[in-house]
């Protein structure tokens, strides 16, 4: 059943020679409950396609619908989760992760309930009065994730979460989202431009084309779960991608594609 | 290293008194040489005197006192217009190109040049004196405050309509906070602002406060008296430079990682 639906979205930006293009004709479906994995060489326009759906860009032409509804704005039901944390430095922990429950003006016994399951549910609970700033990096992922969670969104949009996390951290934060996901049946639209890591994740990857030429191919991961980085069928998976990855990065430079957007 | 910044505060606090002590020595020499007279150049025994007879009769507190009260209120009206001002200007574009540009005009403006007007307005009161610790500390809160708006990184603007805090609640649960830091250093520079202007203002006529003292103390040639006063307005801004905002820059150090 669709959840999320792109038609012919287009996203064009004024460069200073000319028009760059971001986005070109992008159609695509995500069902619910889907974790679709957005990979592409850099410039391809992943970002642009989050940042459209999240509701932070508006296309400059086709539609974005998500449950039917135009997107036109952002939204709590299409929570963004970005490299950076972005938990609010004044707030502790617990106070981050209800601070969306707070502004829906919900009841302060429900707010400590659910904030607690969802601590509970990252493994930081003993962690609530902590102070943002004596976190670790993936412990502020996972507070950014838990912080998603009380929103209780349609569709959960993560733009290169882990990019900036160490080897270590990043396997723990995989089983975490893996947990969350297999726990919640939420759909998640994840972008990275480490291929493995969505073969690890995806129920389905998508590859685009270089220079915001829209999605080049698609592949479904049909791999049993729990899946591992190392394991040979992701791996081999992986590596096919990133050869067609790699065609399409020298044919982007060909085509005299520098770092357009 | 705790050991270490122990001793290194220390040495510093001793050469800090170290000097002090000397420039009271040089002081007390100077007037013991008879160089001036003792009426324009006082020793600092008769400051000290001048001092002790000012706490002793009650004179010196209640002036102190008057002044502050003063500040508070000129102050206090300052930031609640200033730091609302800078959120709004560091937001709209349109309002900081009308308002915002009159503000950095006005903060151009030493606020002793207001006193002309403000007489004319208020006549010689209370409320003038408010009109001009205002004019001199309310830009400089503004601005500082806007200034720090533009610096909140992007990503906390990002988060917030998709934690739903949009319209009134956007300022006030992320925007006032997430300023935090140039709420502080801004209301910092408009004290210092505030505490000139109100010492320039207290010399317009003969009222209570620490200014008016100092004129008193011009008008009977009582220089160990004037002096007692500017001692006291530097102890003034030392001691709440040090309790208010000391702590206030350091809990944000703390929290916000930054300042």
């Amino acid at each position: 059943m669709a959840l999320v639906e792109l038609k012919r979205v287009a996203k064009t930006y004024q460069g200073q020679s000319g028009p760059v293009h971001g986005l070109t004709d992008v159609d695509l479906t995500i069902n619910r409950g889907e974790f679709l994995c957005v990979v592409g060489p850099s410039g391809c326009g992943k970002t642009t396609l989050l940042n459209v759906i999240a509701g932070f860009e508006a296309p400059t032409g086709g539609e974005v619908l998500v449950n039917d509804v135009r997107v036109s704005g952002p939204s709590p039901s299409r929570f963004v989760i970005f490299q950076e944390p972005a938990l609010y430095p004044w707030l502790n922990v617990f106070q981050n992760v209800v601070f969306g429950l707070r502004m829906a003006g919900v009841e302060p016994a429900v707010q400590h309930a659910k904030g607690m399951e969802l601590l509970e549910t990252v493994h930081l609970a003993r962690f609530a009065n902590a102070w943002v700033t004596e976190l670790s990096g993936g412990m502020k992922q996972r507070v950014a994730l838990a912080r998603a969670l009380a929103m209780d969104p349609d569709v959960l949009l993560m733009d290169e979460p882990f990019a900036a996390l160490d080897a270590q951290t990043r396997d723990m934060l995989h089983e975490a989202v893996e947990e969350v996901w297999q726990a919640t049946g939420k759909t998640i639209v994840f972008v990275t431009h480490n291929v493995r890591e969505a073969v690890r994740l995806g129920t389905r990857v998508i590859l685009m084309a270089a220079q915001g030429g829209g999605i080049l191919r698609e592949y479904p991961i049909d791999l049993p779960r729990n899946r591992y980085l190392e394991d040979l069928e992701v791996v081999t998976i992986a590596s096919k991608i990133r050869d067609d990855l790699r065609r399409e990065v020298l044919r982007g430079a060909e085509d005299g594609g520098g770092d357009g957007r | 290293m705790a050991g270490d910044q122990r001793r290194d505060r220390f040495r510093r606090g001793a050469v800090r008194t170290a000097f002090l002590l000397l420039l009271i020595c040089i002081w007390q020499g100077l007037s013991s040489a008879g160089i001036w007279n003792e009426i324009i150049f006082p020793a600092p025994r008769e400051v000290v005197l001048a001092l002790a007879s000012g706490f002793g009769d009650g004179t010196l507190p209640a002036a102190v006192l008057a002044s502050l009260v003063r500040l508070g209120i000129g102050y206090g009206i300052s930031l609640a217009i200033g730091i609302p001002l800078g959120l709004l200007l560091g937001r709209i574009r349109l309002l900081d190109d009308t308002v915002g540009s009159l503000a950095i005009g006005l903060q151009a403006l030493p606020s002793i040049c207001w006193l002309p007007l403000a007489v004319l307005w208020f006549g010689l009161s209370e409320a003038a004196m408010q009109f001009v610790i205002i004019m001199g500390s309310l830009m400089a809160v503004t601005l500082t405050v806007r200034d720090g708006v533009r610096t909140i990184p992007t990503l906390y603007l990002r988060a917030a309509p998709i934690l739903g805090a949009t319209g009134w609640r956007f300022y006030r649960y992320v925007l006032f906070p997430a300023s935090f830091p140039s709420v502080v250093t801004g209301a910092k520079l408009g004290w210092t602002f505030a505490w000139r202007s109100l010492m320039a203002a207290e010399l317009l006529y003969v009222t209570s406060g620490i200014g008016s003292t100092l004129m008193t103390g011009r008008e009977l040639h009582d220089m160990a008296l004037v002096v007692a006063a500017m001692l006291i307005i530097v102890g003034i801004g030392l001691i709440t430079d040090r309790l208010l905002f000391r702590m206030g820059e350091e809990f944000v150090h703390r929290r916000w990682g930054v300042g």
